[in-house]
Protein backbone atom coordinates (compact mmCIF):
# COMPACT_ATOMS: atom_id res chain seq x y z
CA UNK A 1 0.00 0.00 0.00
CA UNK A 2 1.41 3.29 -1.01
CA UNK A 3 1.46 6.28 1.35
CA UNK A 4 -1.36 8.00 -0.51
CA UNK A 5 -3.49 4.87 -0.37
CA UNK A 6 -2.83 4.59 3.35
CA UNK A 7 -3.93 8.19 3.97
CA UNK A 8 -7.07 7.57 1.88
CA UNK A 9 -7.95 4.50 3.97
CA UNK A 10 -7.47 6.46 7.18
CA UNK A 11 -9.58 9.39 5.93
CA UNK A 12 -12.36 6.97 4.94
CA UNK A 13 -12.18 5.34 8.37
CA UNK A 14 -12.47 8.74 10.05
CA UNK A 15 -15.46 9.59 7.85
CA UNK A 16 -17.08 6.30 8.86
CA UNK A 17 -16.30 7.04 12.51
CA UNK A 18 -17.89 10.48 12.17
CA UNK A 19 -20.99 8.92 10.57
CA UNK A 20 -21.26 6.37 13.41
CA UNK A 21 -21.10 9.18 15.98
CA UNK A 22 -23.61 11.31 14.08
CA UNK A 23 -26.00 8.34 13.94
CA UNK A 24 -25.58 7.82 17.66
CA UNK A 25 -26.26 11.48 18.37
CA UNK A 26 -29.39 11.29 16.23
CA UNK A 27 -30.54 8.18 18.07
CA UNK A 28 -29.88 9.87 21.43
CA UNK A 29 -31.89 12.91 20.34
CA UNK A 30 -34.79 10.66 19.35
CA UNK A 31 -34.60 8.91 22.74
CA UNK A 32 -34.64 12.26 24.60
CA UNK A 33 -37.58 13.43 22.51
CA UNK A 34 -39.49 10.41 23.81
CA UNK A 35 -39.05 11.49 27.46
CA UNK A 36 -42.02 13.89 27.51
CA UNK A 37 -44.33 11.54 25.66
CA UNK A 38 -43.29 8.60 27.88
CA UNK A 39 -44.01 10.63 31.02
CA UNK A 40 -47.31 11.83 29.57
CA UNK A 41 -48.29 8.24 28.71
CA UNK A 42 -47.36 7.07 32.22
CA UNK A 43 -49.30 9.95 33.76
CA UNK A 44 -52.40 9.30 31.65
CA UNK A 45 -52.29 5.56 32.41
CA UNK A 46 -51.80 5.99 36.16
CA UNK A 47 -54.32 8.79 36.60
CA UNK A 48 -56.95 7.03 34.48
CA UNK A 49 -56.54 3.94 36.66
CA UNK A 50 -56.78 6.06 39.81
CA UNK A 51 -59.91 7.85 38.55
CA UNK A 52 -61.52 4.52 37.72
CA UNK A 53 -60.69 3.20 41.19
CA UNK A 54 -62.03 6.43 42.73
CA UNK A 55 -65.30 6.18 40.81
CA UNK A 56 -65.70 2.56 41.95
CA UNK A 57 -65.05 3.53 45.59
CA UNK A 58 -67.70 6.29 45.47
CA UNK A 59 -70.20 4.07 43.67
CA UNK A 60 -69.66 1.26 46.22
CA UNK A 61 -70.14 3.78 49.04
CA UNK A 62 -73.38 5.04 47.48
CA UNK A 63 -74.70 1.47 47.30
CA UNK A 64 -73.62 0.77 50.90
CA UNK A 65 -75.09 4.10 52.00
CA UNK A 66 -78.42 3.24 50.36
CA UNK A 67 -78.37 -0.12 52.13
CA UNK A 68 -77.58 1.51 55.48
CA UNK A 69 -80.28 4.12 54.91
CA UNK A 70 -82.82 1.39 54.15
CA UNK A 71 -81.89 -0.39 57.39
CA UNK A 72 -82.16 2.85 59.34
CA UNK A 73 -85.60 3.48 57.81
CA UNK A 74 -86.76 -0.08 58.64
CA UNK A 75 -85.56 0.23 62.26
CA UNK A 76 -87.19 3.64 62.53
CA UNK A 77 -90.46 2.33 61.12
CA UNK A 78 -90.50 -0.38 63.76
CA UNK A 79 -89.62 2.14 66.48
CA UNK A 80 -92.42 4.49 65.38
CA UNK A 81 -94.83 1.56 65.27
CA UNK A 82 -93.84 0.58 68.84
CA UNK A 83 -94.02 4.21 69.96
CA UNK A 84 -97.53 4.64 68.53
CA UNK A 85 -98.62 1.34 70.01
CA UNK A 86 -97.25 2.17 73.50
CA UNK A 87 -98.57 5.72 73.41
CA UNK A 88 -102.01 4.60 72.27
CA UNK A 89 -102.22 2.34 75.31
CA UNK A 90 -101.50 5.33 77.55
CA UNK A 91 -103.86 7.86 75.94
CA UNK A 92 -106.73 7.39 78.44
CA UNK A 93 -104.35 7.78 81.37
CA UNK A 94 -102.87 10.94 79.82
CA UNK A 95 -106.31 12.43 79.17
CA UNK A 96 -107.34 11.85 82.80
CA UNK A 97 -104.13 13.43 84.04
CA UNK A 98 -104.55 16.57 81.88
CA UNK A 99 -108.23 16.95 82.72
CA UNK A 100 -107.18 16.76 86.38
CA UNK A 101 -104.60 19.50 85.83
CA UNK A 102 -107.15 21.80 84.16
CA UNK A 103 -109.91 21.28 86.69
CA UNK A 104 -107.73 21.42 89.79
CA UNK A 105 -105.73 24.55 89.09
CA UNK A 106 -106.18 27.27 91.75
CA UNK A 107 -108.07 24.80 93.87
CA UNK B 1 -2.63 -6.95 9.23
CA UNK B 2 -0.94 -3.73 8.17
CA UNK B 3 -0.41 -0.85 10.55
CA UNK B 4 -2.88 1.22 8.56
CA UNK B 5 -5.54 -1.42 8.97
CA UNK B 6 -4.88 -1.63 12.70
CA UNK B 7 -5.09 2.16 12.97
CA UNK B 8 -8.39 2.42 11.08
CA UNK B 9 -9.70 -0.48 13.18
CA UNK B 10 -8.88 1.49 16.34
CA UNK B 11 -10.57 4.63 14.96
CA UNK B 12 -13.78 2.72 14.19
CA UNK B 13 -13.71 0.79 17.48
CA UNK B 14 -13.34 4.05 19.45
CA UNK B 15 -16.19 5.59 17.44
CA UNK B 16 -18.49 2.62 18.07
CA UNK B 17 -17.70 2.61 21.80
CA UNK B 18 -18.40 6.33 22.05
CA UNK B 19 -21.59 5.94 19.99
CA UNK B 20 -22.82 3.20 22.33
CA UNK B 21 -22.11 5.39 25.38
CA UNK B 22 -24.02 8.29 23.80
CA UNK B 23 -27.05 6.07 23.26
CA UNK B 24 -26.78 4.46 26.71
CA UNK B 25 -26.57 7.91 28.35
CA UNK B 26 -29.72 8.98 26.53
CA UNK B 27 -31.51 5.81 27.61
CA UNK B 28 -30.41 6.30 31.22
CA UNK B 29 -31.66 9.86 31.02
CA UNK B 30 -35.01 8.58 29.75
CA UNK B 31 -35.28 5.99 32.53
CA UNK B 32 -34.25 8.47 35.23
CA UNK B 33 -36.72 11.12 34.06
CA UNK B 34 -39.50 8.51 33.81
CA UNK B 35 -38.79 7.16 37.31
CA UNK B 36 -38.70 10.65 38.76
CA UNK B 37 -41.99 11.51 37.07
CA UNK B 38 -43.54 8.23 38.26
CA UNK B 39 -43.04 9.25 41.90
CA UNK B 40 -44.98 12.48 41.30
CA UNK B 41 -47.65 10.73 39.27
CA UNK B 42 -48.01 8.05 41.91
CA UNK B 43 -48.59 10.72 44.57
CA UNK B 44 -51.17 12.40 42.32
CA UNK B 45 -52.93 9.06 41.80
CA UNK B 46 -52.87 8.33 45.56
CA UNK B 47 -54.40 11.74 46.22
CA UNK B 48 -57.24 10.97 43.77
CA UNK B 49 -57.98 7.64 45.51
CA UNK B 50 -57.67 9.16 49.00
CA UNK B 51 -60.01 12.02 48.08
CA UNK B 52 -62.47 9.48 46.68
CA UNK B 53 -62.31 7.56 49.95
CA UNK B 54 -63.13 10.76 51.82
CA UNK B 55 -65.97 11.52 49.43
CA UNK B 56 -67.24 7.95 49.79
CA UNK B 57 -67.29 8.25 53.61
CA UNK B 58 -69.15 11.55 53.30
CA UNK B 59 -71.67 10.02 50.86
CA UNK B 60 -72.39 7.15 53.27
CA UNK B 61 -72.64 9.47 56.25
CA UNK B 62 -74.97 11.83 54.35
CA UNK B 63 -77.28 9.02 53.23
CA UNK B 64 -77.61 7.50 56.71
CA UNK B 65 -77.87 10.94 58.27
CA UNK B 66 -80.70 11.89 55.88
CA UNK B 67 -82.47 8.61 56.65
CA UNK B 68 -82.13 9.25 60.41
CA UNK B 69 -83.36 12.83 59.99
CA UNK B 70 -86.37 11.66 57.98
CA UNK B 71 -87.13 9.00 60.59
CA UNK B 72 -86.92 11.58 63.38
CA UNK B 73 -89.32 13.80 61.45
CA UNK B 74 -91.77 10.92 60.99
CA UNK B 75 -91.48 10.05 64.68
CA UNK B 76 -92.08 13.68 65.63
CA UNK B 77 -95.11 13.88 63.31
CA UNK B 78 -96.58 10.77 64.93
CA UNK B 79 -95.93 12.18 68.41
CA UNK B 80 -97.57 15.48 67.45
CA UNK B 81 -100.55 13.66 65.97
CA UNK B 82 -101.02 11.65 69.19
CA UNK B 83 -100.50 14.74 71.37
CA UNK B 84 -103.06 16.72 69.36
CA UNK B 85 -105.52 13.85 69.59
CA UNK B 86 -105.06 13.71 73.37
CA UNK B 87 -105.43 17.49 73.68
CA UNK B 88 -108.68 17.32 71.66
CA UNK B 89 -109.97 14.58 73.91
CA UNK B 90 -109.01 16.60 77.00
CA UNK B 91 -110.92 19.60 75.66
CA UNK B 92 -114.00 17.43 74.99
CA UNK B 93 -113.71 15.81 78.43
CA UNK B 94 -113.49 19.21 80.11
CA UNK B 95 -116.51 20.45 78.12
CA UNK B 96 -118.37 17.30 79.20
CA UNK B 97 -117.31 17.97 82.79
CA UNK B 98 -118.99 21.40 82.67
CA UNK B 99 -122.27 19.55 82.09
CA UNK B 100 -121.77 17.39 85.19
CA UNK B 101 -122.86 19.55 88.14
CA UNK B 102 -121.27 17.35 90.77
CA UNK B 103 -117.87 17.99 89.13
CA UNK B 104 -118.36 21.43 87.65
CA UNK B 105 -120.11 23.41 90.38
CA UNK B 106 -117.35 22.76 92.96
CA UNK B 107 -114.82 23.71 90.28
CA UNK B 108 -116.66 26.91 89.43
CA UNK B 109 -116.99 27.74 93.13
CA UNK B 110 -113.23 27.29 93.53
CA UNK B 111 -112.50 29.56 90.59
CA UNK B 112 -114.80 32.27 91.93
CA UNK B 113 -113.37 31.93 95.42
CA UNK B 114 -109.80 32.11 94.07
CA UNK B 115 -110.66 35.16 91.98
CA UNK B 116 -112.29 37.01 94.88
CA UNK B 117 -109.32 36.22 97.12
CA UNK B 118 -106.93 37.52 94.50
CA UNK B 119 -109.04 40.59 93.83
CA UNK B 120 -109.07 41.49 97.55
CA UNK B 121 -112.24 43.61 97.48
CA UNK B 122 -115.36 43.32 99.66
CA UNK B 123 -117.58 43.33 96.58
CA UNK B 124 -116.91 41.36 93.45
CA UNK B 125 -118.71 41.03 90.15
CA UNK B 126 -118.80 37.48 88.80
CA UNK B 127 -119.13 36.95 85.04
CA UNK B 128 -120.08 33.47 83.76
CA UNK B 129 -121.28 32.06 80.45
CA UNK B 130 -124.93 31.92 79.42
CA UNK B 131 -125.40 28.27 80.42
CA UNK B 132 -124.03 28.87 83.92
CA UNK B 133 -126.17 31.99 84.25
CA UNK B 134 -129.21 29.81 83.68
CA UNK B 135 -128.28 26.58 85.48
CA UNK B 136 -125.97 27.34 88.38
CA UNK B 137 -127.56 27.81 91.77
CA UNK B 138 -125.95 31.16 92.56
CA UNK B 139 -127.09 31.28 96.18
CA UNK B 140 -125.37 27.97 96.89
CA UNK B 141 -122.21 29.15 95.18
CA UNK B 142 -122.21 32.41 97.19
CA UNK B 143 -122.75 30.46 100.41
CA UNK B 144 -119.90 28.03 99.66
CA UNK B 145 -117.54 30.83 98.63
CA UNK B 146 -118.24 32.72 101.87
CA UNK B 147 -117.77 29.52 103.83
CA UNK B 148 -114.41 28.79 102.23
CA UNK B 149 -113.18 32.34 102.51
CA UNK B 150 -114.35 32.59 106.12
CA UNK B 151 -115.76 36.09 105.55
CA UNK B 152 -118.79 37.72 104.06
CA UNK B 153 -118.20 39.02 100.55
CA UNK B 154 -120.81 40.66 98.44
CA UNK B 155 -121.10 38.86 95.12
CA UNK B 156 -122.85 40.48 92.19
CA UNK B 157 -123.60 38.38 89.11
CA UNK B 158 -123.08 40.15 85.79
CA UNK B 159 -126.14 39.94 83.57
CA UNK B 160 -124.13 39.86 80.34
CA UNK B 161 -122.77 36.35 79.72
CA UNK B 162 -119.14 35.83 78.74
CA UNK B 163 -117.91 33.68 75.85
CA UNK B 164 -116.20 30.78 77.59
CA UNK B 165 -116.40 27.01 77.97
CA UNK B 166 -116.77 27.48 81.70
CA UNK B 167 -115.23 29.09 84.76
CA UNK B 168 -115.62 32.73 85.59
CA UNK B 169 -114.21 36.23 85.30
CA UNK B 170 -114.18 38.00 88.65
CA UNK B 171 -113.94 41.76 88.48
CA UNK B 172 -114.11 44.82 90.63
CA UNK B 173 -117.41 46.74 90.48
CA UNK B 174 -115.90 49.30 88.13
CA UNK B 175 -114.52 46.33 86.04
CA UNK B 176 -111.06 47.93 86.00
CA UNK B 177 -109.55 44.94 87.79
CA UNK B 178 -110.33 41.54 86.35
CA UNK B 179 -109.23 38.06 87.36
CA UNK B 180 -109.81 35.68 84.45
CA UNK B 181 -110.43 32.19 85.77
CA UNK B 182 -112.15 30.71 82.74
CA UNK B 183 -111.43 27.22 81.45
CA UNK B 184 -110.39 28.73 78.13
CA UNK B 185 -107.78 30.81 79.91
CA UNK B 186 -106.55 27.73 81.79
CA UNK B 187 -106.07 25.90 78.49
CA UNK B 188 -104.13 28.83 77.12
CA UNK B 189 -102.00 29.40 80.21
CA UNK B 190 -101.32 25.73 80.79
CA UNK B 191 -100.75 24.70 77.19
CA UNK B 192 -97.02 24.08 77.53
CA UNK B 193 -97.48 22.33 80.90
CA UNK B 194 -100.19 20.13 79.42
CA UNK B 195 -98.01 19.23 76.45
CA UNK B 196 -95.05 18.40 78.70
CA UNK B 197 -97.19 16.28 81.01
CA UNK B 198 -98.86 14.55 78.06
CA UNK B 199 -95.41 13.85 76.59
CA UNK B 200 -94.24 12.34 79.87
CA UNK B 201 -97.32 10.14 80.15
CA UNK B 202 -97.40 9.06 76.51
CA UNK B 203 -93.73 8.80 75.60
CA UNK B 204 -92.09 8.37 78.96
CA UNK B 205 -89.97 11.53 78.98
Amino acid sequence: MSGIEAVKVIVDAEKEAARILADAENQATQIRKRIDSCIQEERTRSLDAAKKEAAEIVQRAEEEGRGDATNVAKDAEKNVHDLVSNASAKKDEAVEKLVGIILQVNK
Amino acid sequence: MSETSLFTEDILKAARTKAQRIIEDAQKELEHATQEAKAGISKEASDIVRNAQGEADAVKRRQTSEARHLSKLQEQQEKNRILMEVMDRVRKRVIDATKNNSVYVPYLTNQIEGGIKELGYDTAVVHVNSTDLKTVNRANVERDVAKHLGQQVKVEWAKEPIEAIGGAVISSVDTRTRIVNTIDQKFEALESTLLIEAGKSLFGH
